[in-house]
């Protein structure tokens, strides 16, 4: 469905990604691994047309992307929640819920369907739909933002750190929610810190490290090396903010 | 059609807000034409011309978050293509000597001409306006502002159109105060529709996280594009209405001053907000006329020993920097007059709790 291959990408005279590649198949659910600065939030970046590759190439079903705006990648039905949640503050629930439908064409009854659904999975939204979005809590914001992305009915779905700065029963939620997600058969490509965790909900995973592709498998597969590496990094969600990628 | 659609049902939900900000105007308008004198009549026409500048410049700058200088220019424009198309042949040879002689013997009636100076400003800003709408931030004001001295200097020069840097006289008093107020509430509902359109809620969107816009498929260039043309037809349809009320007027009338009261108006009200560009254009033309009425009473009885001039001006400026300093989201800040809690401690609470642009 979407494959990644040998992509290089620069910040000015930086190299971010070298030689990066992956695929996703429909229905799954892939992982990004790595530390700080590896590069995880430079790939989605360059899969959705919001950094442009240096060389390499991505192709989504046979599209290429290098080169396409990011409304046009969105158009092909590939969703991005970016690390920063990515909501729109000044607008209410309902109005940032409606703007993840625009793009849609089959009908407003279909839409509408769609939000009682979300609105039953994530109570919290219903109850706040006329409320300013930046008023919601973080974990509020972060349902926020999956549930506007699930209402564009993506063909992929690219979550950027989805538990950064969430209290811990607040990260159980979202991957509980992510595997949820995969089990309804949505396709995701997951971006996360929290390796442990990521591990335990992907059917395959990547591990980045310094712009370089470190290893790859099966989630099992990639325990023993990630736990090697989180002895030298110093294990769990590190608070440096030394990332490399945008935002 | 589906973001009409949209908008008219928004609308049709929100009227009560709508209503809130209409009705009293109305009323106003209806007391001032059938008891108030002359004075209070001209008052009122200039508050409802005001008002649609006001509002062009809210289509674009409170959607887009783009602030522009560049809307008295078109509204310059829509003054001089409708006074071209109303003006008699024989009063067109006395103000325009230079016209082009085919535009001599076309005389139009009034709202056609100013609807065509309106699609003039339109179709300009269409034209000039594509290449700066990338454009953010310091950029994008200061490029509005080189298109404001562009328009200007044209204006200016323009002999074959504009009598150059010379008044133009001779244009038929059309404006009155029931056209002047029946458009100015038209253009309040328009605005109002489209702030809650798809193109308006998108671009909203766009102001409050650019990136993440792009990635749900909007494409901000374009929806700036459109806003900005849509803000240009009723800038220029104002100036038309603005033409026929003054009736003698130069290229100077559009240039900083009307530029720099109708950004005070905006950003006084609350540029995201339609509530915010109405009560911004009630207070500071309270305000202005108040204080202008000051100014000439204390020169008239000679209370200082010197003449007072510039005081409104000045104190006006101060009251802008105030409101950036205090409130720079204006008085009514990102949610229509009357909208409910905001928040689980109401709108204030939510207010207070959002740093500031």
């Amino acid at each position: 469905m979407l494959s990644v291959a040998q992509v290089e990408a620069r910040y000015g005279a930086i190299v971010a990604l070298r030689d990066v590649s992956l695929t996703v198949e429909e229905g799954e659910l892939v992982a990004l691994v790595g530390s700080n600065g590896a590069g995880k939030s430079t790939t989605l970046a360059v899969v959705a047309g919001l950094h442009r590759p240096t060389g390499g190439t991505v192709n989504f079903e046979g599209t290429s992307l290098v080169g396409r705006a990011p409304e046009d990648v969105a158009r092909l039905g590939i969703s991005l929640v970016p690390e920063n949640r990515g909501i729109f503050p000044t607008l209410t629930v309902a109005e940032n819920l409606r703007l993840g439908a625009y793009l849609r064409r089959d009908g407003a009854a279909a839409v509408r369907q769609d939000l009682d659904g979300l609105f039953e999975r994530f109570p919290v939204l219903g109850q706040r739909r006329d409320q300013q979005a930046g008023t919601l809590s973080g974990g509020e914001q972060q349902q926020l933002a999956i549930a506007r992305a699930l209402v564009g009915k993506p063909r992929l779905l690219m979550l950027d750190e989805p538990s950064l700065g969430l209290a811990p029963t607040l990260v159980d939620r979202v991957f509980e929610l992510v595997g949820e997600l995969h089990r309804s058969g949505v396709t995701i490509l997951l971006v996360e810190q929290n390796v442990r965790r990521t591990l335990e909900v992907a059917d395959r995973a990547y591990l980045l490290r310094t712009g370089r592709m470190e290893a790859s498998g099966r989630p099992s597969d990639l325990r023993a090396l990630v736990d090697i590496e989180s002895v030298y990094l110093g294990g769990g969600p590190t608070t440096s903010t030394a990332d490399a990628g945008p935002g | 059609m589906g973001s009409l659609l949209t908008g008219v049902a928004i609308l049709i939900r929100g009227h009560r807000q709508l209503l809130i900000l209409i009705v009293p105007i109305a009323i106003f308008a209806v007391v001032t034409q059938l008891v108030g004198g002359t004075l209070l009549g001209r008052i009122a026409i200039a508050f409802f011309i005001n008002l649609m500048v006001v509002l062009s410049l809210q289509i674009f700058t409170g959607n887009s978050g783009l602030l522009s200088f560049a809307h008295v220019g078109f509204m310059g424009i829509g003054a001089y293509v409708s006074a071209v198309l109303t003006m008699t042949p024989e009063a067109k040879a006395f103000a325009i000597p230079d016209l082009y002689p085919a535009l001599v013997p076309v005389t139009l009636p009034f709202i056609p001409a100013v609807l065509i100076g309106g699609l003039v400003a339109a179709v300009v800003a269409a034209v000039v306006t594509f290449p700066i709408m990338r454009l953010r931030e310091a950029a994008s004001v200061i490029s509005t502002f080189a298109l404001l001295v562009i328009i200007q200097v044209i204006l200016a020069h323009w002999h074959e159109l504009t009598n150059g840097p010379r008044s133009l006289f001779g244009l038929q008093p059309y404006t009155d105060l029931p056209t002047a107020a029946l458009w100015g509430v038209i253009f309040i509902v328009v605005a109002w529709v489209f702030r809650h359109s798809s193109i308006g809620l998108r671009l909203r969107a766009s102001q409050d996280s650019e990136p993440a816009a792009l990635t749900i498929g909007v494409n901000v260039v374009r929806l700036r594009w459109i806003a900005f043309i849509v803000s240009a037809f009723i800038a220029g349809f104002a100036g038309g209405l603005w033409a026929h009320f003054v009736t003698t007027f130069s290229p100077r009338a559009f240039y900083l001053i009307e530029t720099f009261v109708a950004v005070t108006m905006l950003i006084v009200g609350g540029p995201r907000t339609v509530s915010g560009a109405v009560i911004g254009t009630v207070i500071v033309t309270a305000a202005f006329q108040g204080l202008r009425t000051i100014e000439n009473q204390i020169n008239l009885e000679r209370l200082l020993p010197f003449q007072v001039v510039g005081v409104t001006e000045i104190l006006l400026a101060v009251v802008l920097i105030v409101v950036l300093t205090v409130r720079p989201g204006g008085l009514i800040e990102e949610r229509e007059i009357f909208s409910g809690p905001g928040g689980p401690l109401g709108p204030d609470a939510d207010s207070a709790a959002k740093a500031p642009p």
